[in-house]
């Protein structure tokens, strides 16, 4: 099988793997439906109904497809810019920072809402790009600019984030509960106007990513060949920063942190279709979003309750990044 | 700015109408009138009853009465100078126009403020502040978001009407047949929406964001606030019973239980000693209740002093050595049941090794029916009665 049939199979199969999943999210939930109920629906429209389907069920399978290609691209992006396979759209520490920002509008009460996103999202958004402008900016002054002080710096913030995170959850104890939703994150409360908020973003950092994705392959041969081949690389460096940390900003202020999706996604991609950024980026994205729906699908139906997506996705993720590591070796 | 400067210069009558608007005026209001009407805190309040006075204001706003009738260039009607035709007829003129000026400052800031209030009247505000259409009989089917909301409807004789629960609703027993939507903070939004309730009742402890999403679906949310002190108990039945329509029922609910309430207080105010109480909650670690919990509330009520009441907070995790200090005469261990309380009283006295203190040397470790406890609802009396049974046993002694 050539390369080129492979990636078509690999295309035409995601394709149909996510739009069954979005009618399979549309068909069930906790209250019982079927596809005549829905077919029923089509034909005359009802109110209750026209909520469970429209408002409640097909708006989060956007929201959760969304948010999965967001974290994906964002994954891959930086996998690449990082060169390195750990990477992930948190390694930079939106997601501690985001956390941060979250437990501490809930804490502070703080409720003012915008654009679809609630008080929380809208601080966790705002402290997610702080905290990597701070980061970016602190790796700068240090000697030039080097990746690895990126990285470092990153944790190293996060850790701080992370510890005023612990910090509050236990000031403010009665908060707990609703922040646990958020640190594993949640599409309970998906609505179309999240949608519409992220949904351009999205296709922007998209079709830049795809726009620099050649020059993305040139940084892969190191910073100073790839200049030497005529790449800008400070500038390719910093739009690609921006574009990830934009894209992880945005999916935590509306779901809340989900890990593993930018980590493992981009792995599963690139041994399907082979390292090129530019079907990796598109790839990515689309299985990223296929992937986070179908986690969305089992968190909400696989118990009577509603379980925080994180836990889906770690627990699929996991395993599978240690098989991943395992036949590396 | 000829007629401004030369005013400065010259003593001018202008002064004279500056006098008139301090003697008349000043002393029943403030200089700054017009910004008086914007004052925050009246804004705040306006805001919170979900009406924004809409008061225009000029450039000249900001400026006293006395300058904004200087400031112009071009001589106004009102304005004491040479130049106004108006000024001509003497001074008798300019106080007549003074006093019609003030009288209609005062019937304009009258209407404005009466807006809001003929408003607040019809409407009823839940404890967000967001105005809710009163329905006009009993809604078919209510969904309650919280377990005292549940106890509350039932004791109402709404039981039958409760069309969705979560799942701590369990009391009364009947509640637990009834569907359920999730938990306090992971409710179904889908479930409740596919029940199609007339009402939804949810609770300040349901996440703001959770009950905005359920609002923006179109339903009808009624969000309520846990009070402090068990008085706060009385508006949260009465205005259930407004919402439902059942304003009669709630009446009596609450006759009822302020009557039970004020024999209590009775009862109490001939006791002498109040003796201190350490409340633990049966779970991980020494928590107890603080002074901003309702327990608190309760524990005063029924002539004892809770020895955590001074920290600032609903719920604390005290320290041991600081039991030791507090040396308390009661413990309350709240329980869900009698295995639990053993479990806890065992717990207290070999891992946290209080067996020192007062309470456990003359054997007053006693349990709380946490069930009751922890719901702010009408149970909260059977608990206060509890407490005072076990705190002054010698009240009851006598009667006997």
């Amino acid at each position: 099988m050539s390369r080129k049939t492979g990636r078509r199979l690999f295309w035409v199969v995601s394709l149909a793997v996510c739009l069954a999943g979005f009618l399979l999210s549309v068909l069930t939930g906790p209250v019982k439906t079927s596809p005549g109920d829905l077919l029923r629906f089509i034909q005359s429209h009802d109110r209750v109904q026209a909520a469970i389907f429209i408002d409640l069920r097909l708006s989060r399978a956007v929201l959760a497809f969304l948010v999965g290609a967001a974290l994906a691209l964002s994954g891959a992006i930086l996998q690449g810019y990082f060169r390195n396979p750990m990477a992930d759209p948190f390694v930079v520490g939106v997601s501690s920072g985001a956390s941060l920002g979250a437990v501490v509008a809930a804490s502070l009460g703080f409720e003012a809402a915008a654009f679809g996103f609630s008080g929380q999202g809208l601080l966790a958004f705002i402290s997610g790009l702080g905290i990597v402008s701070l980061v970016y900016v602190l790796s700068l002054r240090r000697g030039g600019f080097k990746v690895e002080t990126i990285l470092l710096t990153g944790i190293a913030a996060g850790a701080l984030a992370s510890a005023l995170t612990s910090f509050f959850l236990f000031m403010r104890s009665d908060s707990y509960d609703q922040a646990v939703f958020w640190l594993l994150g949640s599409f309970q409360l998906a609505e179309w106007q999240q949608a519409a908020t992220i949904a351009p973003w999205l296709v922007l950092c998209f079709v830049a990513a795809i726009w620099l994705a050649r020059d993305m392959d040139l940084l892969a041969l190191g910073d100073e060949t790839a200049q030497a081949l005529g790449c800008p690389v400070r500038r390719v460096r910093k739009a690609f920063l921006v574009m990830s940390a934009l894209l992880a900003a945005l999916s935590v202020a509306v779901s809340g942190v989900i890990g593993f999706v930018g980590l493992v996604v981009p792995h599963w991609v690139r041994i399907l279709i082979g390292p090129g950024h530019r079907a990796l980026f598109a790839s990515s994205a689309l299985a990223g979003g296929t992937f986070l729906l179908y986690c969305d699908l089992l968190a909400r139906n696989l118990l009577a309750g509603e379980l925080p997506i994180g836990v889906i996705t770690a627990a699929v993720g996991a395993p599978f990044f240690l098989y991943l590591l395992h036949k590396k070796r | 700015m000829s007629a401004a400067t030369k005013k400065q210069g010259e003593p001018t009558r202008g002064n004279k109408l500056g006098d008139m608007y301090r003697r008349y005026v000043s002393p029943s209001l403030s200089p700054r009138f017009p910004a008086c009407l914007l004052h925050k805190r009246d804004i705040h309040s306006e805001k919170e009853r979900g009406h924004v006075p809409e008061v225009r204001q000029g450039a000249d706003s900001r400026k006293r009465p006395a300058e904004l009738w200087r400031s112009g260039s071009k001589p106004q009607f009102w304005e004491i100078s040479e130049k106004n035709p108006a000024m001509r007829g003497g001074c008798k003129n300019v106080q007549q126009r003074a006093l019609v000026l003030v009288a209609l400052v005062f019937l304009a800031t009258a209407m404005i403020l009466c807006v809001p209030v003929l408003k607040g009247s019809q409407d009823l505000k839940d404890d967000l502040g967001r105005p809710f259409p009163l329905p006009e009989r009993t809604p078919e089917r209510i969904v309650s978001m919280a377990p005292n909301v549940t106890e509350i409807l039932f004791a109402l004789g709404l039981g039958d009407r409760v069309a969705g629960v979560t799942r701590f609703c369990d009391y009364p027993p009947e509640a637990r047949s009834i569907r359920r939507i999730g938990g306090l903070v992971d409710p179904n939004i889908e479930v409740i929406q596919s029940l199609d309730p007339g009402l939804v009742i949810a609770f300040r402890g349901n996440p703001l964001r959770l009950v905005d999403r359920i609002r923006k679906l179109g339903l009808p949310v009624f969000v309520l606030d846990i009070g402090q002190g068990l008085e706060n108990l009385f508006p949260l039945i009465a205005k259930i019973g407004r919402v439902t329509r059942t304003e009669g029922r709630a009446g009596e609910l609450i006759g009822g239980l302020k009557r039970r309430l004020e024999s209590v207080d009775a009862a109490i105010s001939e006791v002498v000693m109040r003796p201190k109480v350490f409340v633990l909650l049966y779970g991980q670690g020494l928590w107890t209740c603080g002074g901003e919990s309702y327990v608190d509330d309760l524990i005063s009520r029924a002539g004892g002093t809770n020895v955590a009441s001074s920290l600032p907070k609903k719920w604390v995790l005290y320290k041991r050595e600081q039991i030791l200090e507090d040396d308390p005469d009661v413990i309350f261990i709240l329980a869900r049941s009698r295995k639990d309380f053993a479990t806890g009283r065992d717990w207290l006295l070999r891992k946290a090794r209080v067996e020192s203190v007062a309470a456990v040397r003359s054997g007053k470790v006693f349990e709380l029916d946490e069930n009751a406890a922890s719901r702010f609802g009408p149970r909260l009396v059977d608990v206060l009665d509890r407490m005072v049974r076990l705190l002054h046993p010698e009240l009851f002694g006598e009667k006997l």
